[in-house]
């Protein structure tokens, strides 16, 4: 709000304006209250007279509106004087765009979850975590699939995926029956029980380890009421305002398994079930967020096949 | 105003998306879509042609559910049967036949098969929704109300089609005497008809309501400033505007109108814009020109060259829905055609709001063109189609989300109560 102030300040000498601010945004009424009243302090800052809407100082005062609006991609608070359709006035039509991510979404009605699993890859042996990833070059769509002791990078082939590098992970511990790895994108890094590996420059290049830090990457596991007592994940982006996650069953790795959508709220913290779960043709042995999607990974082994499939398990929130 | 036409723009499309009660069921694998164009596509080959802009917006869709993936330059690459779907039958021009690709990496599509018509008129295909022998296919937007009101579901996308004047380079001959020669040649009379036109009545009468007005060369759900591009209908001091500019040009003969001779839209907006013009004191003639078939992308210029006509209209659809990239697009094809000459004012590559506003204040203030309305993609549903998303600019048909309910029990096949006939 400062720039646009110092925007209106720069464009007109100090004198006495009259605001008025419309709203064609998706912006709620307390949010354009607030943004209303942060640009009148910023032009009281740089001297501006507001006077009372009734008042006889009123009338002379140049009329200023503040429209807020929305593009595709961000919101924008426009300053110009009423009635320049043709963009000829002196005092130029002033704006500046603001992230969405600033105003969290208006509270939606009767929303609910839904969950949408779209199968990627499937293999005999047992894998511990995969991504979906575009080379930052060819721009190609490449497959990471995360092994106990190596990372491999598949690249599309015909209907499905061929392997076109292996890279191996430097043995950091004595191999678990029941590894875990997780992939970060965001990071850049592979996490293992007591040790992590970056790349160089990235994943799809060559993989170093070192142990980590004591209880580095440890996170207590917090009881929510609600929640069952099996494995699963938050997930990027909110629901009516709670926070989304993803909860296998609790059955063991014998049984088949679902997918159970959960609504996580603060006060009193606690957990419902929302939406309809799906069924899986196996138990689920990972579950970990996608980044910046309200999505969740998972590797279901298959009890019919016995393969290990992979899953990229999508959370909708709608009507 | 403005606000209240978002709202009632919102309840709009959600009235035209509206779901039969039970749409929360789990998606079911199975069945065919039955799907008709209007195009004849020869080749389903993206290294083969198409005859026109329409057989190759056609053509787009379906090799986007054949391929996998496109190349850096946007064409369709890799080996056909790599996408969702995988062609099983193909006769060129009149129909195809696409099976669902049981391995395609980001998972089966829901139907088992889609069934393409080809060349199926307009009539023909609201006629075949209403008569639920189609089950997914293009309508026109002046037609979407009738759609409605026939029973058949509509799907509109976000208003993402230009439909606009041009002044066709070097055809300035009406507005070659304008007294004000600081003005470029075509402004006096741009600025006439733009204050002349009704926008409003355009999407109120020959539209139907389904569409907006246009003021500016980016919609305001794309670029959040076509607000500052007022478009409502003339006032009487609009009119008398137009009339002391129409004056001052004096031209010894009427202007030219072109349209496209196969765009039953174009016609009728055409015509209507002879009517605007003629309450302000201007003479314009329309006339018809050979071009594209209707519904098709449209960016003519050379055809109005062909036949001699001093401005024509245009269809430009948003190749994006991100503000910059889309008015990249339509300034190249501003600055090759009704500004062909011009030297294009700096845009950067990461252009701001500020900068996409600034932009289109400079081209709109040359009057060379002229915005009218915008109009949205709309679609024709069966009701048993369920998980259909109108896509947005430069997207395609998500045909491999969608499923098909077949407990949905479609209007021909709902039993009539007895004694009903």
């Amino acid at each position: 709000m400062a720039k646009l102030g110092d925007e209106v300040a720069a464009a007109m000498s100090p004198t006495a304006v009259a605001l008025s601010v419309e709203n064609i945004s998706s912006l709620d009424a307390s949010d354009v209250a607030a943004i209303g009243a942060a640009l009148r302090e910023q032009l009281q800052h740089h001297s501006f007279a507001l006077p009372a809407a009734n008042s006889t100082a009123a009338q002379s005062a140049v009329p200023l509106q503040l429209t807020l609006s929305e593009s595709a991609s961000e919101y924008l608070w426009v300053v110009q004087i009423p009635g320049d359709s043709a963009g000829t006035n002196s005092v130029p039509v002033m704006m500046v765009s603001v992230s969405k991510s600033n105003f969290p979404e208006a509270e939606p009605g009767e929303q609910s979850l839904s969950l949408e699993k779209r199968f990627v890859w499937k293999h005999s042996e047992r894998f511990l975590d995969f991504a979906l990833l575009k080379d930052s070059s060819s721009g190609q769509s490449l497959l990471l699939i995360l092994e106990a002791r190596r990372l491999e990078i598949y690249e599309p082939s015909g209907a499905g995926w061929q392997l076109s590098r292996s890279t191996p992970i430097p043995p950091m511990a004595a191999l678990s029956r029941d590894s875990e790895g997780r992939i970060s994108l965001k990071e850049g890094k592979i996490w293992f029980k007591g040790f992590e590996c970056v790349g160089d420059p990235d994943l799809t290049g060559v993989v170093q380890c070192k142990i980590s830090p004591p209880n580095h990457n440890i996170v207590e596991r917090m009881t929510i009421p609600g929640l069952p007592n099996s494995l699963g994940t938050l997930v990027y982006g909110e629901c009516r305002g709670e926070t989304i996650s993803v909860y296998t069953g609790e059955g063991d790795w014998t049984q088949t398994d679902f997918l159970q959508g959960y609504l996580i709220s603060l006060g009193p913290i606690s957990a419902v079930a929302v939406g309809d779960a799906i069924q899986v043709r196996g138990p689920v042995i990972s579950l970990q967020p996608e980044r910046d999607t309200s999505a969740v990974r998972a590797i279901i082994r298959n009890l019919k096949t016995e393969e290990y499939e992979a899953y990229i398990v999508t959370a909708t929130c709608g009507n | 105003m403005l606000r209240r036409l978002a709202v009632i723009s919102a309840l709009a499309a959600v009235a035209f998306a509206a779901l039969p009660a039970r749409s929360a069921r789990r998606p079911r694998h199975g069945g065919t879509l039955r799907v008709e164009i209007g195009a004849s596509v020869a080749s389903l080959d993206p290294d083969v042609e198409a005859a026109t802009a329409e057989e190759a917006a056609a053509k787009w869709q379906i090799d986007s559910l054949i391929f996998d993936h496109r190349d850096a330059d946007g064409e369709f690459a890799g080996a056909a049967g790599s996408g969702p779907f995988r062609v099983t039958a193909f006769e060129a021009g009149k129909r195809a036949v696409l099976a669902a690709n049981e391995e395609f990496r980001e998972g089966r599509p829901f139907v088992d098969a889609v069934e393409i018509a080809m060349g199926r008129g307009a009539h023909e295909r609201l006629v075949d929704l209403e008569l639920n022998k189609t089950d997914f296919a293009q309508i026109l937007p002046q037609d979407a109300r009738r759609a409605a009101e026939l029973g058949v579901r509509v799907s509109a996308s976000q208003p993402d089609e230009l439909l606009a004047l041009v002044f066709v380079s070097g055809n300035a001959a009406a507005t070659s005497s304008a007294r004000t020669t600081s003005q470029a040649p075509g402004h006096a009379a741009g600025q006439a008809l733009s204050l002349a036109i009704d926008r409003v009545a355009i999407v109120n009468f020959i539209l139907q309501k389904t569409g907006e007005a246009a003021g500016g060369l980016l919609p305001q759900w794309s670029s959040g400033t076509a607000f500052l591009f007022p478009a409502a209908a003339p006032s009487p001091a609009d009119l008398e505007h137009a009339k002391e500019l129409w004056k001052q040009i004096a031209p010894s003969a009427a202007l030219v109108l072109g349209y496209d001779s196969a765009d039953p839209l174009e016609q009728s907006v055409a015509e209507r814009i002879v009517v605007n013009a003629k309450e302000a004191g201007m003479s314009v003639r329309a006339q018809a020109m050979p071009g594209a078939s209707a519904g098709a992308d449209k960016s003519r210029g050379a055809a109005g060259q062909a036949t001699h006509v001093d401005v024509e209209l245009v269809r430009w659809r948003m190749t994006s829905p991100l503000p910059g990239v889309a008015l990249k697009d339509f300034l190249a094809r501003i600055f090759l055609g009704p500004l062909v000459g011009v030297e294009a004012g700096a845009f950067p590559e990461a252009a701001s709001p500020e900068d996409i506003y600034k932009q289109q204040r400079a081209v709109l203030n040359t009057y060379r063109v002229v915005p009218l309305v915008w109009l949205p993609q709309v679609y024709g549903l069966n009701a048993r189609v369920r998980d259909w998303k109108a896509p947005g600019p430069g997207g395609n048909w998500p045909l491999a989300d969608v499923w098909l309910d077949t407990e949905t029990p479609t209007p021909a096949q709902t039993p009539l109560p007895t004694g009903v006939r």
